[in-house]
């Protein structure tokens, strides 16, 4: 299979495997160099007054890792089934954090070349977190920075602001 | 981040041992004052500026070298005897400390040691070869000394105030480690893999499991002590910056002040260490400022005009005291009192009506000082609230003491470390919280038939009547909107007396779960910023709790600095009892008198059956804890169990015993074991000096009824020991 990759690469440029991920109905893939650990189904400690799109906490190696809920980062309505859990680090702050998705499909190998960007039309919300799409055969794959997704990002920009929590301060 | 790239390995080294040097040096001047003679504190001072000369000519560190070489000119005359130590040549020798301090880290943060026009030496240099010519000067007219004492002075008043702040630079960064305690802790982790390896190579049926379990349980408490004690500092490290800064202060307050040590070895948790060193050089600014009058007004007092401050550090009951007293003026409560009310603190019925003690507590107010005039010292607004939440914020909590004219005592109770937090775990709307006993009072159960009572509300508020004082009630749930699980259902409220930063509240929880030793880990930034919780920790069961911030939930509840002196009693008791007053843990053990241990003596209260007695050398011991405690039986408490005990109620026997700790011997606390019939309170009682002395023991008023007290059990202890060695 390896080989079988290999070759096309040779004809296509830099072969890239990705993660692929299941949200919404959705799907999107991360670069596996930029996941720590798949941790499949997992209690996530929910954080009372934490801003809606954290959905909590777990403990990983040592550490309390925030969690970020992909559904209400896309503003999805929260989903009455399982959810997986992926362990990811941001390369340059090597900041590690959870992310809370339907479920973790398989590992997927992509040429670069199939990357395309964002298209114009796309809600700026999307925009500030997509980072372009792949082409496949059998559909988009979203492709995802760990990056963009890490929780203080997502505070900053301020899209996803609580509902609950400006009052009481 | 990307300057240190500009530091090699080699100044890494240079400027951590430079600045260990001058630490020495530093501690070594200020003795030096008071003892001239002494060649030794010289030899050292010689040593620290000439290992600095000789290793910067070798890095190239032209600037740092020009000035160690007119320090080493100066301090080579003053140990050939041929110049006599002097306040100015200390204050002179104090400068040069700055200066090279000044330069290494500059080398630190930059990577060179700065040419800039103001980065000029030559100043000093000039003041350093004036005084070591001063032993041509000696004949000549005074007055050229004093005006340079007075341009020493003035160039003293800078590092003064700047000197502490910027210090932090190498020695935060690294410690230094006995190479015995890192081979100890290899040694353990290589115990832990091993243990790791037979884990997961036996699975959790196999008869070994449980022997493995225990393994590991005694290497990650053994590995646990190690690294705490890799990371325990003595408090000496601390109390070394003081003399240097009450020399300067009382300078500048014109004051005489000796500074007295003790217990410097005690050993404190690095991070610790940091976070009192602010609230502890404030504390002691404000002895020096404010406490030590000055010499005429000693004088006045029938005081020597020397003043004197006491740095005192001590281990009590799991915990660090560091006392700051002084032999000054004590804290006049007409003014404390005057000052509250002129502050609209409180009103003027409430001052009258305190007690001494519950006047002291108002200097803890925010924006509360007493300083007559403001100094440039202290008294700018920067009071002990801060150095009350500071200490609190950390686990600890601040006592002090005054009596007029005879000084004020300040003490700072720190816990060992930061990373391991006593708690009390509690649930609320169906997740569970860590409550750090640090800050919890007290815990009260109302009964489901009788929360509609006990609960009254005004207003809006609800309240909860606590021995006829109103204490405001927190609803946890409704405050984190926490969705409640039937509340109030088949049981009653459970409600946490908790304080902090002087407010004081009861926290409505669903229900209580087990104490547990927590590990505090942080939170993200963004969880950080909710501003409730201080940290989460997994629990016993694997689960995750979040670590209740409790002054941060009183601010966002609205809990107002309870007003001051909220004591328990009811009753208040007269400032003279307050002063004799000790806690004591009330018991029984044979017929009905009653006994008293003081309450700081006592560790645990355990229960044991009575089958795990052992009895070796016709003793009754315990093994508890990796530990062998000789068990004191003066009741005879025991013999009656053993002897009375059906075989059918055997199993259910249980044996109280108080685990009590005999003072400190070799740095262990040494524990003995107190059987006793029953436990029946704790209480403050007042020792009654003239019985005791009459009839050998010590008795003591313990709510209104004569109590016989148990204490100074140190001789028992030092049986035990020679038994074990």
């Amino acid at each position: 299979m390896a080989g079988l990759a290999m070759d096309k690469g040779e004809n296509s440029g830099v072969m890239v495997s990705l993660c692929s991920l299941l949200t919404g109905g959705r799907v999107f893939g991360i670069d596996t160099r930029l996941i720590c650990e798949v941790l499949g189904e997992h209690a996530v400690q929910r954080v009372p007054q934490a801003p809606p799109f954290i959905a909590g906490v777990i403990p990983n190696r040592g550490e309390v890792l925030t969690t970020v809920n992909f559904r209400a980062v896309l503003g999805m309505e929260a989903q009455s089934g399982t959810s997986s859990v992926l362990v990811l680090e941001d390369e340059e702050s090597r900041e590690r954090f959870g992310l809370m998705v339907d479920a973790v499909s398989s590992v997927v190998i992509v040429s670069a070349a199939m990357l395309e960007q964002n298209p114009s039309t796309l809600e700026p919300r999307c925009k500030t977190l997509f980072d372009g799409a792949y082409k496949m055969a059998t559909g988009l794959i979203v492709s995802l920075d760990p990056q963009k997704l890490r929780p203080v990002r997502l505070a900053e920009m301020g899209l996803f602001s609580s509902k609950g929590r400006g009052e009481s301060v | 981040m990307p300057d240190k790239a500009c530091v090699d390995d080699l100044t890494k080294e240079f400027l951590a041992e430079s600045m260990e040097g001058l630490d020495r040096m530093e501690r070594c001047l200020t003795e030096l004052e008071l003892r001239p003679a002494d060649s030794e504190l010289l030899g050292e001072i010689f040593r620290a500026v000439h290992t600095i000369k000789g290793t910067t000519g070798f890095l190239g560190f032209g600037r740092l070298e020009k000035l160690a070489h007119a320090g080493e000119n100066l301090l080579g005359a003053l140990r050939d005897g041929t110049l006599e130590v002097t306040g100015e040549l200390i204050s002179g020798l104090l400068l040069l400390m700055d200066g090279l301090r000044k330069i290494l880290l500059l080398i630190e943060s930059t990577g060179g040691e700065g040419s800039r026009a103001n980065d000029d030496d030559g100043s000093l240099i000039a003041l350093l070869d004036d005084l070591s010519r001063q032993r041509r000067l000696h004949e000549e007219p005074r007055s050229e000394l004093v005006v340079r004492e007075a341009s020493v002075a003035g160039a003293q008043a800078a590092p003064v105030d700047s000197g502490y702040v910027t210090e932090r630079g190498a020695n935060d960064k690294t410690l230094r480690i006995d190479v015995e305690v890192l081979n100890r802790m290899m040694n353990l982790v290589g115990e832990l893999v091993l243990t790791r390896n037979q884990m997961l190579q036996s699975t959790m049926s196999a008869a070994s499991f449980p022997e493995l379990a225990r393994r590991l349980d005694s290497v990650t408490a053994d590995l646990r002590e190690t690294v705490m004690q890799a990371r325990m500092q003595p408090v000496g490290n601390l109390f070394n910056k003081f003399p240097r800064m009450v020399r300067d202060l009382a300078r500048t307050c014109g004051k005489q002040v000796r500074l007295e040590f003790s217990g410097q070895e005690t050993g404190l948790d690095k991070s610790l260490l940091e976070a009192i060193k602010d609230p502890l050089t404030h504390a002691v600014r404000n002895s020096v400022d404010h406490g030590i009058e000055s010499p005429g007004d000693r004088l006045k007092s029938d005081k020597q005009p020397e003043g004197c401050v006491r740095l005192k550090a001590f281990h009590q009951s799991g915990s660090v005291v560091i006392e700051v007293s002084d032999d000054g003026a004590g804290i006049s409560m007409e003014r404390v009192l005057a000052k509250a009310v002129d502050r609209e603190l409180v009103t003027a019925e409430q001052a009258a009506a305190m007690t001494e003690r519950e006047a002291l507590q108002l200097i803890f107010l925010p924006g509360f000082s007493t300083a007559a005039a403001v100094t440039h010292v202290s008294g700018r607004g920067v009071g002990m609230d801060v150095v009350r939440s500071n200490v609190e914020k950390v686990g600890g909590s601040v006592e002090m003491e005054s009596r007029v004219g005879a000084g004020t005592t300040l003490r700072l109770r720190v816990p060992l470390t930061l990373a391991i937090v006593p708690a009390l775990v509690v649930r609320s709307g169906g997740q569970s919280f860590a409550l750090p006993q640090s800050a919890l009072m007290e815990l009260v159960y109302v009964p489901e038939r009788e929360v509609a009572d006990a609960i009254e509300q005004v207003g809006q508020a609800e309240v909860y009547r606590l021995r006829e004082r109103l204490l405001p009630i927190v609803r946890l749930d409704e405050l984190l909107e926490v969705p409640s699980t039937d509340r109030v259902g088949a049981h009653g409220i459970y409600v946490a007396v908790v304080e902090a930063e002087g407010r004081r509240y009861g926290l409505v929880v669903d229900d209580l779960l087990a104490p547990e030793e927590i590990v505090v880990k942080p939170l993200s930034g963004v969880l950080r910023e909710i501003g409730l919780f201080s940290g989460a920790t997994v629990l016993g069961n694997g689960l995750l709790a979040l670590i209740l911030d409790v002054a941060a939930v009183a601010e966002r509840a609205g809990v107002r600095v309870a007003e001051p002196g909220i004591s328990d009693g009811v009753e208040k008791s007269n400032a003279e009892e307050v002063e004799a007053t000790r806690s004591f843990l009330v018991y029984e053990d044979c017929g009905r008198e009653r006994k008293a241990m003081p309450l700081e003596q006592v560790e645990r209260i355990e229960s044991v059956p009575l089958d795990e007695v052992e009895y070796a050398a016709g003793r009754a011991m315990l093994q508890y804890r990796g530990e062998t405690l000789v068990l004191r039986d003066a009741g005879g408490v025991l013999h009656d169990m053993e002897a009375g005990g059906t075989p059918a109620a055997e199993d259910a026997a249980l044996v109280t015993v108080l685990i009590c700790g005999v003072g400190a011997l070799e740095g262990a606390v040494a524990r003995v074991g107190v059987v006793v019939r029953k436990v029946l309170d704790v209480s403050s009682g007042v020792v009654l000096d003239e019985v005791s002395a009459r009839e050998g023991t010590t008795l003591a008023l313990v709510k209104e009824r004569l109590t016989t007290v148990c204490g100074e059990m140190s001789e028992v202890a030092e049986q035990k020991l020679q038994e074990v060695a």
